[in-house]
């Protein structure tokens, strides 16, 4: 089966993922993944239209969980502001979201 | 003084203290000079607290006589993956090179609240991701009994510490075997506990549907120790759960009725003897085995079906968890920023792309794919079903055994650089432990201690919070064949 990632799809992940990636990296990422999924899709073997009606019964472990609403101390708002490089009124500043231009 | 580190344990140094017969001053200097001395080599620790620590230990002298903690002054480690307040916390990423803390992990606190000294922070797989420690980005930890070899990971800096007595014991994390597969390789106690068990409150996430503290000792006792005085419900962790019987549990916990423990049923899950195991883990197993019989326990053969399809499953379901929780790194909260971006978007990519090291790019890519629209289905609800039939499985054989007696790892210590480009051998280190995060199951590692050259483990599974069934077994192991532990 032909890997479902292809450098195109690769490209567009790393897009999404917001991860910039050197030339090199994408030709081991493309190998490593192919094997990667060739591995996972033993998923694919199981049966679980057998298994669909049975998996209802299987209790989840975690139960829900509720607080009263109300006050309460917030633990650190604003701390960590100070290791960052440049702020501005208590605002971090940052990069401009569009280019500027240049 | 001379006070043998090799054999000191967290429960004769409470004695000790409390006896007089030393302080905890002197033993966090013995410990101290000991990372002086072997931490160039093994490298388990990314940052030492010798002042800190000191301090910490004055104060737990001045206080013994009015403080009952039974962990007051002692020398801990804590993984690199827990916040400590003020100090810089890396996760094992150069993305956090810079980051300081800004409050305490609730284990972490725990820790502060009962006394101990806390000598440093250990080194880590970036961001937990790995098993050998060498995914670090910083540097590789060795193993303390080759150290040409691996302390396995992704807490390999806690295992390799406590293994070279350089702490007397430590805090790991355990997503799929990260506390469980180190302590097997470097001979150590390793627990990692019920899922919930202990507030992940500011624990770095990895796959928080799996991530769990736990604790590194010489002995299972001294694992059950630590973890006693972390565990608990927290507010700040809805996942957090206290156990079903607080006073009776702690109890159970501190001090196990080993009569009681030697009518437990111990079951074999037959799967994971069949394929998977090195020759000498193999032998290191059956030897194992026939001394439980010979301690008057029976063993029933058990089965976990859907043991092949586990690790699968598991490496769907925690890049996908990886891809969310790592997008909160972008370059702007809690680190610094790459040099010069053109707008936002090229910063967030830029910091990302030089901050992370392969394996987390590996994952998040990974993550981002098979939660993607079109693949969702065939991938991460797939893995969740698999996810419910693996748990259902330890269900089933939980009817027939109380305990399952499994390995821990498929083989004793790799060399360096021996499986770090090849991600599924790697994966495959995983196999007999990663089952038992997707299940929420405790598990103990504990040292086979045969006369294999280089250590190998074996793994105790219990029902959910029954971690004191796995003690006391793990206890009376231990009494027999690790005496000089033990008084």
């Amino acid at each position: 089966m032909a890997s479902p990632i292809n450098l195109e799809t690769l490209e567009h992940l790393a897009a999404l993922a917001r991860l910039e990636l050197e030339p090199e990296e994408k030709e081991k990422l493309l190998k490593d993944l192919e094997r990667i999924l060739e591995n996972v899709s033993e998923l694919q073997k199981i049966d679980l239209q057998k298994e669909s009606g049975s998996l209802g019964a299987i209790k989840p472990f975690l139960t829900d969980v509720f607080r009263k609403d109300g006050e309460r101390e917030n633990t650190n708002q604003g701390a960590g502001k100070e290791s960052f490089p440049e702020t501005q009124k208590g605002f971090l500043k940052v990069p401009p979201v569009f280019d500027n231009g240049n | 003084m001379a006070i043998d580190l090799e054999k000191l344990t967290l429960a004769r140094f409470a004695r000790g203290l409390r006896s007089g017969e030393f302080s905890a001053q002197e033993i966090t200097r013995e410990y101290l000079g000991r990372i002086r001395e072997k931490d160039g080599d093994i490298r388990a620790y990314l940052n030492v607290r010798e002042e800190q620590a000191i301090k910490d230990a004055e104060k737990a002298d001045a206080e013994k006589d009015r403080n009952s903690s039974p962990l007051l002054g002692a020398p801990i480690a804590v993984k690199d993956n827990m916040l400590l307040k003020g100090e810089i916390t890396t996760a094992g990423s150069k993305i956090l090179a810079d980051y300081k803390a800004s409050y305490d992990a609730y284990a972490v606190r725990r820790l502060k609240d009962a006394g101990t000294a806390i000598l440093g922070k250990t080194n880590l797989d970036e961001f937990a991701m790995g098993s050998s420690t060498e995914n670090s980005g910083f540097y590789v930890t060795r193993n303390p009994h080759d150290t040409e070899r691996v302390p396995g990971g992704s807490s390999g800096g806690s295992a390799a510490a406590v293994a070279a007595d350089m702490a007397l014991s430590a805090l790991g994390s355990d997503t799929g075997g990260s506390i469980r597969q180190p302590a097997g390789l470097c001979g150590v106690a390793g627990l990692k506990p019920t899922y919930g068990a202990v507030s992940r409150s500011g624990l770095i996430a990895m796959a928080s549907s799996l991530d769990q503290i736990g604790t590194f000792g010489k002995t299972a006792q001294d694992t059950a120790i630590l973890f006693q005085a972390i565990r608990g419900a927290d507010p700040m962790d809805a996942t957090s759960a206290g156990a079903p019987e607080e006073g009776a549990y702690d109890e159970a916990l501190l001090r196990p009725d080993l009569d009681k423990m030697k009518k437990l049923r111990i079951g074999l899950p037959q799967e994971y003897f069949e394929t998977g195991l090195s020759p000498e883990a193999e032998r290191t197993l059956d030897e194992v085995r026939s001394r439980f019989e010979k301690m008057g326990f029976e063993l029933e053969t058990v089965s976990l079906p859907h043991t092949r399809y586990a690790l699968a499953s598991y490496y769907v379901i925690v890049p996908a968890e990886v891809s969310a929780n790592l997008a909160r790194f972008d370059g702007i909260r809690y680190s610094r920023p790459a040099d010069a971006p053109r707008n936002l978007l090229d910063l967030y990519r830029a910091t990302r792309g030089r901050g992370f090291g392969p394996e987390v790019k590996r994952r998040i890519i990974l993550g981002t794919f098979v939660l993607s629209s079109g693949y969702y289905d065939a991938y991460y609800e797939t893995a969740q079903k698999v996810r419910l039939l693996v748990r259902r499985d330890f269900e089933d054989a939980f009817k027939k055994a109380d305990v399952l007696l499994a390995p821990v790892t498929p083989g004793h210590a790799w060399k360096i650089g021996e499986k770090a480009d090849d991600p599924l051998a790697m994966y495959m280190e995983d196999v007999f432990t990663l089952p038992v995060n997707m299940a929420g199951l405790p598990g103990l590692s504990l040292p086979s201690r045969t006369d294999a050259k280089l250590p190998i483990g074996f793994q105790l599974i219990g029902r959910r919070f029954e971690e004191p069934q796995i003690l006391g077994l793990g206890q009376l192991y231990e009494r027999e064949f690790a005496a000089e532990l033990y008084d």
